[in-house]
């Protein structure tokens, strides 16, 4: 049930650790790699494809409809796309994780309360909460992974919630209640490191979905500013041109198959620990 | 029994009041339609003049508990926007927005399901491991990309199917798929799981060593017992059903309450979303009110096994 | 008996399939719902489509531009403040009940009640009064001399009084009844509204049986509608969407300059557009031609001012803005403290994203420092119309007054009193009051030569291209797009 089955070197021996780690270094030397600036735009060159030459240079997977190098952005957006899904899982996991603990251990009151306040979050609509984010906080990073933060939080909420309340009748937590431990030190140090297993599959899959989410805020025109290039406002810009210039959005869109596979896989061999220490 | 239904029943109701209420508030602080509704040319006198005939100008307070009054009334009121009673402009998306999500619902758990169900079968061969590729695949492609894709090969070059809007079933097709495969992963998964704990369960070990063949016992016993887990997340899925929809709606050109959300946020008109709200907000939570209930009707293992 | 039944059905098909009028409908697929068909009511470009379709104006423009008539045959300018317009006679309304001039009164006055609320009122309420003299004319009378209001009636849409009457407000605007070339038949909300051709109509009615306009919000759907059949014209696309048209023999690409501009709204309150240099330097910086040539394509062409060719008030021998980016440099290097201040550029989700970055990146290279924030189009709103100390240092818009007179656009950019407007100069004001009152078209003219002169010198605004309108179409259907975005049906045709 615990992570203590966890070491480095096993996490390693996975190969989507691999990809998921060589995203990450593609992603923190980015401006060492990148062959061009990745928001040059260049309006002689929009719109050649993968392999195209221009004054010596070459654009290996094409140019955007500004005439931008795809590799550039896509290495660029790596760091976008990567830095909006970790923060926002880090933020709504905490967030969720905390208020369902709580829930689940306090009861009465406070559990009627907090999860009520989980059903009100789960039912406003995500699309309103970005609109109206942007509309009084204005544009950009931070404000895209507050909207991701906002809508997804509840979901932690409720699993906390029902890995608490299964744990909190154990004899172990019942005796460290009994011998005065603070409700705060019962749930760090008995409770959080029991649940936190089920989590971390969550945390995993929200990962990949974080990404495709902040897609769908490009998409809609309430993502990460342009010219900033992330996965996902590559795919909405490029949409448009899927029957004249299909390699906008290929690259990207394989890029984020890969890390929603890697992640979906880290996440599945936490869950077979999980299941295979009951 | 009924103590409890009425008690989780009265607290669900104060939850979508609080819905309502945070929703009335928060959308106002977004600034208000009148400048949308106006042509270019008009002046702060104008804009002025408009938020006076919208009753615009009056505390936000008098607003809201006008609006309560309305409600009670089943009043929701007119839309500023498109000059038409609210309850006439929603009703009609009613029944496009339950065929989409019944349609993706359909995708999503006719195929999951049985690819889950396969998926725990063949765990650990190849089988396995190139369906959840395939389903991960679908998974991570952005419902404005695959939509506009398939429009194009089956819309556009093959001509098998209308390439947007509604009318006929062959219009429900591609937007249902398009929404379906955000949920579909999540269905293989969670049979997959829920089928893999079954497997290893003391009866279908020893009914495996007597030699009960696998298709009777998936048919028997794991799927009856799996579908607790499969239940309880349906009730998570459907709202982020609703939210999907907005993109798939949009790229279909299908005339859905996901669509209207959109439209009416963008246009502040207030009343068009609270009322969009108040009915998701009734949805949702009672879905998760009966999937609470089931938990409770089962062993508390049952809860962690639909959670994750 | 059973051959001559065949030959019969044979003989009968043949007949119907070379009769001329076979069977013509229309889809358009528009980006958005009509968010009303009540004309008085509502007014943004979907709307527009519809029901210009079902209602007549008071007058017209023809496609060429000139203002020509439709419910007023002739008209005469009585005095300063009164304009007397003749009524077609035999006009009637699809329910029957003819169009009298107690109608053309009773539309002058519903629209500019200030209680009905219409939000077009500030485009009418110049006219203060309307009655019928004579029988069958009307004079309009306005607050003062009013040059502009001819072009403000070729928005003006005649409703049947009695019908509006009986019917109300919600049921008029749910079944509208007008005199047009085609009458309302259905509005399925949310998809679709569809017409269908009016037999008795007074003009020419138009070669369509039916019509019908959907509300498809994806650009890329409509262009996959238009090449998959299901569509037979669609708005608001751009050349690279476009580009997947030419490849298609079934389709083609209509397109046609505008009278709508896209220029760069500057705050002149803050810095670093506080300064002439700053400014001039984001001038310089600017590539117009590049930007029409090279990224927009569909026709665009750049402007020395805040007009076009197609409004009245243009300043035709104004020269060019000049583009160039060394001397831009020289500027902001001058000044570099100042140009390096940040600059917040606002836009919205609506306009096209290619062109703001593309300004962005232009004033980057010169030494600004330029960041693009995009909300959605009420936020956008209300930061561009805000005061000065809340607004962002740089906007992008496009601006089209439908109206064709500089009056429309450069009034509400420049005039103080203006939500839109940054300057504040009283040499201005008092010359944009004096074209807006004057019915001498010289001293206009000369008016706004001077406005445009002022605004080109000291960059007050940075007026970069006339726009284009670009509308995908089936090969057969001939239509002619005009500089203000109209579309009826009646001047369309089908070519076999």
């Amino acid at each position: 049930m615990t992570l203590k089955r966890f070491s480095l070197s096993g996490f390693l021996s996975l190969w989507p650790a691999w990809i998921l780690l060589s995203l990450v270094v593609a992603a923190l030397f980015a401006p060492a790699i990148v062959p061009f600036d990745p928001d040059r735009q260049n309006l002689l060159a929009r719109l050649k494809p993968p392999g195209f030459e221009s004054r010596g240079a070459a654009y290996f997977l094409g140019s955007d409809e500004l005439g931008r190098d795809v590799l550039s952005r896509l290495i660029y957006g790596a760091r976008i796309s990567l830095a909006v899904a970790a923060l926002s899982v880090i933020l709504s996991g905490a967030v969720g994780i905390l208020v369902g603990m709580a829930a689940g251990y306090l009861r009465g009151w406070s559990e009627t309360i907090l999860m009520r306040l989980v059903d009100i979050f789960l039912s406003i609509p995500a699309i309103l909460l970005a609109i109206i984010t942007v509309a009084v906080l204005g544009p950009g990073f931070i404000n895209v992974i507050l909207v991701l933060a906002l809508t997804r939080w509840p979901r932690y909420a409720r699993v906390a919630y029902g890995q608490t309340l299964a744990i909190a009748d154990r004899p172990f937590v019942q005796l460290a209640r009994a011998m005065g431990s603070s409700p705060w030190r019962v749930l760090a140090i008995h409770i959080l490191p029991n649940i936190i297993g089920p989590l971390m599959v969550v945390a995993t899959l929200e990962f990949g979905l974080m990404v495709l989410f902040e897609a769908g805020l490009s998409f809609l025109g309430l993502g990460v500013q342009p010219p900033t290039a992330s996965w996902g406002s590559m795919m909405s810009s490029g949409r448009n041109y899927i029957a004249t210039a299909w390699w906008i959005t290929m690259f990207p869109g394989i890029a984020l198959f890969l890390l929603v596979l890697s992640a979906n896989l880290i996440g599945d061999r936490f869950s077979d620990h999980i299941g295979d220490g009951k | 029994m009924v103590r409890f239904l009425l008690n989780r029943g009265g607290q669900a109701l104060i939850a979508v009041f609080g819905v309502v209420t945070l929703v009335f508030f928060i959308q106002r602080l977004s600034g208000d339609p009148t400048a949308l509704l106006l042509p270019e040319t008009a002046t702060q006198a104008d804009i002025e003049a408009m938020r006076v005939t919208l009753g615009l100008d009056r505390p936000m307070i008098v607003q809201y508990f006008a609006f309560l009054g309305d409600l009670i009334r089943f009043d929701l009121g007119r839309s500023y926007v498109q000059n038409a009673d609210v309850w006439d402009i929603i009703s009609s998306r009613i029944p496009r927005t339950l065929q989409l999500a019944g349609g993706a619902m359909a995708v999503a758990l006719l195929i999951g399901v049985p690819v889950g169900v396969i998926m725990a079968l063949t765990r650990g061969r190849r089988i396995s491991k190139a369906l959840m590729w395939l389903i991960l695949a679908f998974q991570s492609m952005p419902t404005f990309w695959s939509g506009i894709t398939m429009i194009l090969v089956f819309g556009v070059w093959l001509r098998w199917l209308p390439s947007s809007g509604t009318g006929t079933f062959a219009h429900l097709i591609m937007p249902s798929i398009a929404l379906g495969l955000l949920s579909l992963a999540t269905y293989a998964r969670i049979t997959r799981s829920a089928v893999l704990d079954e497997l290893s369960k003391d009866y279908v070990r020893s009914a495996r060593a007597r030699g009960v063949e696998t298709g009777r016992l998936v048919r028997h016993h794991l799927m009856r017992n799996s579908l607790i887990p499969i239940i309880s997340i349906t009730a998570l899925e459907l709202s982020q059903l609703l939210a999907g929809a907005v993109i798939v709606e949009t790229v279909f050109a299908w005339p859905g309450l996901g669509l209207l959300t959109v439209q009416s946020i963008a246009a502040r008109d207030f009343l068009v979303v609270q009322a969009i709200v108040l009915l998701g907000a009734f949805v949702t939570i009672f879905a998760n009110v009966a999937a609470d209930i089931l938990y409770s009707a089962v062993d508390p293992r049952v809860r962690l096994a639909g959670k994750t | 008996m059973k051959h001559t039944m065949k030959g019969l059905l044979g003989a009968v098909a043949m007949i119907a399939f070379t009769l001329p009028a076979y069977a013509a409908d229309i889809t358009v697929d528009l980006a958005g719902e009509p968010s009303s068909l009540d004309p008085h009511l509502q007014w943004n470009p979907d709307s527009y489509y519809v029901y210009r379709n079902i209602f007549d104006n008071l007058l017209t423009r023809s496609n060429a531009g000139e203002i020509v008539p439709q419910i007023a045959t002739s008209w005469t300018q009585l005095s300063e403040t009164e304009l007397e317009l003749t009524i077609r006679e035999g006009v009637t309304f699809h329910d029957g009940s003819s169009l009298t001039p107690e109608d053309v009164v009773f539309s002058v006055k519903r629209i500019t009640d200030p209680e009905f609320g219409s939000p077009q009122l500030g485009q009418f309420n110049q006219i203060t009064d309307a009655k019928v003299v004579d029988g069958n004319k009307v004079v309009l009378t306005t607050a003062g001399a009013y040059p502009a209001l001819m072009a403000q009636l070729v928005k003006l849409s005649i409703v049947p009084q009695k019908v509006v009457e009986a019917m109300g407000k919600d049921a008029f605007n749910a079944a509208p009844v007008g005199s047009g070339p085609y009458k309302f038949n259905d509005w399925s909300r949310g998809v679709a509204v569809s017409l269908t051709r009016n037999d008795a109509y007074w003009g020419d009615a138009g070669p369509f049986d039916n019509a019908t306009f959907r509300a498809v919000p994806d650009a890329a759907t409509r262009v996959a509608d238009l090449l998959a059949g299901t569509a037979d014209l669609v708005v608001s696309i751009d050349a690279d969407a476009g580009a997947q048209l030419s490849s298609n023999a079934d389709v083609k690409l209509l397109s046609a300059p505008t009278e709508r501009v896209g220029y760069m709204g500057l705050n002149l309150d803050k810095a670093p557009f506080n300064d002439l240099d700053m400014r001039k330097a984001a001038s310089l910086a600017i590539d117009r031609l590049g930007i029409t040539e090279g990224l927009l394509q569909a026709g665009e062409v750049p402007v020395s001012q805040m007009a076009t060719p197609a409004h009245f008030g243009y300043s035709a021998d104004l020269p060019l803005f000049d583009f160039d980016p060394e001397k831009a440099k020289q500027l902001t290097s001058a000044k570099a403290d100042l140009a390096a201040t940040p600059i917040e550029l606002a836009t919205a989700p609506v306009f096209d994203q290619r062109i703001v970055q593309a300004v962005q990146q232009m004033l980057n290279d010169v030494g600004f420092n330029v960041s693009i924030s995009m909300t959605d189009m009420p936020t956008y709103l209300g930061i561009v119309r805000s005061e000065p100390s809340e607004n962002s240092e740089l906007s992008f818009g496009r601006w089209s007054c439908a109206c064709q007179d500089a009056d429309g656009i450069i009034y509400p950019t420049l005039h103080s009193d203006s939500a839109w407007s940054r300057v504040n100069l009283p040499e201005i004001d008092a010359l944009l009051e004096e074209a807006r009152v004057s019915l001498d078209p010289a001293v206009r003219q000369a008016a706004y030569d001077k406005v445009n002169e002022m605004v080109r010198e000291n960059y007050y605004l940075l007026p970069m291209y006339q726009a284009a309108v670009l509308y995908g179409a089936a090969a057969d259907l001939e239509f002619d797009p005009t500089a203000n975005e109209s579309m009826f049906l009646n001047r369309m045709s089908i070519v076999e």
